[in-house]
């Protein structure tokens, strides 16, 4: 691929190539954006003004209920989620509890016979 | 790989060679065409029916309409099991995917325009049919069902500042697009082959089958080519090849201080941000990117399913039995897409080398991005920049690489729960960027 070749081919990267690349980057950058502008602010806003309503309306003060609230460690957390893990995917199966002797028959087979092991004297 | 080359050199010796000397005499006399020998009828009084009909019968059988390129193929597809089985590469697609490519490469009569309704591009044929799932896009959404059914945005709601890598990491998208134009392809067929740097297969399809179908026109009387199933194979092959092509850039953008960062552990989430995230999320992207509706609707509606706790049967089969079955289909039906004459051409050589490409630039956009914000984050909460990568979709195989280049740096640090926010908003990402893609070029 030589120069020529290039200076020809970026012929083809008109103004809606550009358009579209800067649009489709902004665009995608916006929307997370807002997701992110979001859930950082408005939603922290509207669930911390619940939780002060909850909390005035049960005579705790806000201020005190929000600092008290305790943010669990990693580890806190994994060895929560691998105790529930365990007990929800690794129950031994239930059973019935009943057991039962099944009888089964069988030829007759005198293969281990001790009597015709031994001599009969 | 020595018995593959055996397999290989005895299949051309056994029927490739044969019937290229056998195409090369009749060029060279100038007569027989294959059509005219399936309708054999004995001229000579002596041949009996039996041989006749032993010799249409041979028409008909794979080995004597194999060519070079149906071998080759199948060697592709063989290759495909092998890295499933061997390696575990992606098994749960790679294995369909190979066996499709298996299938879609039995050779077989097709001389004088005959359809035998046997193959996927044959009108009326049991693939065909099942190909339509990939044609029309119905199957992508529904895998997005069983993603959305399997995703916890935890990660992401406790500290949504990652969900700006998941943007960052789109520039591979932009970028291929630009490549592919100087490369030769049309706009569409360009936007379609971008999008492999979303590394989303179901957006990839999705994508590529409204832009790059074979089907559409363009304003100045072209028709676009059907690269579905080349824009596919790139996109899996690629992410099943993320743990090889993310850690060198990775290591190469960032210095050994950065990589010892680490990250304040995530705060615990309530069950009403977990409720809200799909809710808002689903129309705070769609009211911005409506062409998105299809992939980032399934995606938030699999995710309500799931958190609402209240369908927890319905969450339960989108996120098995559906996905299971959607994977099942798409995957040997897209691999089944590659027959040869449609697959083995100059423009899947330029779609892989591209992909590959674009794979890179996301992976650069995304760790660079990272070190960007950590100009302006306070010390004490810094992104670690390993987690930038995840920024492509590949959920959960680039965060898992985050995890791994995190443990070489500091055996203590471990980054997997940070990097499945950026892996998750990637997801997002390329959808709206497919999106706009579409909105444009649709």
């Amino acid at each position: 691929m030589n120069w020529i070749y290039l200076t020809e081919a970026a012929t083809v990267l008109d103004s809606l190539t550009w358009t579209i690349v800067a649009v489709g980057i902004g665009i995608v950058f916006l929307s997370l954006l807002i997701v992110y502008w979001f859930f950082r602010y408005v939603l922290t806003f509207i669930l911390n003004f619940r939780f002060r309503s909850f909390a005035r309306k049960r005579g705790i003060d806000p201020a005190e209920a929000l600092t008290t609230k305790t943010i669990q460690s990693g580890e806190v957390n994994a060895a929560i989620a691998m105790a529930l893990y365990q007990y929800f995917n690794e129950l031994h199966d239930v059973e019935s509890g009943v057991m039962t002797i099944k009888r089964v028959s069988r030829h007759y087979s005198p293969w281990s016979s001790k009597l015709y092991n031994m001599k009969n004297l | 790989m020595l018995a593959l080359l055996v397999i290989t050199s005895l299949a051309w010796m056994a029927f490739v060679k044969p019937e290229q000397d056998r195409q090369q005499a009749l060029a060279d006399s100038g007569t027989v065409s294959t059509a005219q020998v399936v309708n054999y009828q004995p001229q000579d009084s002596q041949e009996s029916a039996f041989t006749g009909g032993i010799k249409q019968f041979w028409d008909y059988t794979g080995f004597r309409n194999a060519t070079s390129g149906h071998l080759i193929m199948m060697l592709v597809g063989l290759f495909f099991i092998f890295l499933a089985i061997r390696y575990e590469y992606e098994p749960l697609l790679l294995v369909p995917i190979g066996t499709g490519i298996l299938i879609g490469n039995i050779p077989f009569f097709t001389d004088g325009g005959m359809n035998l309704q046997v193959g996927i591009y044959q009108q009326g044929s049991v693939l065909n049919y099942l190909y339509f799932g990939v044609m029309k896009g119905v199957y992508p959404p529904l895998i997005f069902l069983g993603i959305g059914a399997m995703t916890d945005f935890s990660s992401l709601i406790s500290n949504p500042r990652l969900l700006m890598l998941g943007a960052a990491a789109q520039l591979g998208i932009f970028t291929t697009f630009i490549g592919a134009l100087l490369l030769g392809f049309n706009r569409p067929e360009s936007a379609a082959i971008g999008i492999i740097g979303g590394a989303d297969g179901p957006t990839a399809i999705f994508l590529s089958s409204r832009l790059a179908n074979g089907i559409n026109v363009l304003s100045d009387g072209t028709t676009v080519k059907n690269l579905i199933g080349p824009i596919a194979i790139a996109a899996y092959s690629y992410m099943a090849l993320v743990p090889v092509i993310q850690p060198p850039i990775m290591r190469l953008l960032t210095t050994k201080k950065e990589r010892l960062i680490r990250m304040k552990p995530p705060r615990a989430v309530t069950k009403t941000e977990k409720i809200l995230f799909p809710i808002f999320g689903l129309l705070l992207t769609c009211f911005i990117s409506p062409s998105a509706l299809p992939l980032l609707g399934m995606l938030f509606f699999g995710n309500i399913l799931k958190e609402s706790g209240v369908t927890k049967r319905l969450a339960e089969t989108a996120r098995t039995s559906l996905i299971d079955i959607v994977t099942i289909l798409i995957g040997l039906t897209v691999g089944a897409s590659t027959q040869a004459d449609v697959f083995l051409t100059k423009e899947s050589v330029m779609i892989f080398g591209l992909g590959a490409a674009a794979f890179a630039m996301a992976t650069f956009g995304g760790v660079l991005f990272a070190k960007l914000m950590n100009i302006f984050l306070p010390d004490d909460n810094k992104i670690n920049p390993l987690i930038g990568n995840a920024g492509v979709s590949a959920v959960p195989d680039s965060a898992r690489v985050s995890e791994m280049e995190g443990l070489r740096a500091d055996k203590t640090n471990h980054l997997l729960m940070h990097a499945m926010g950026p892996n998750v908003a990637g997801v997002i990402g390329s959808a709206i960027a497919a999106g706009i893609l579409l909105s444009y070029l649709g």
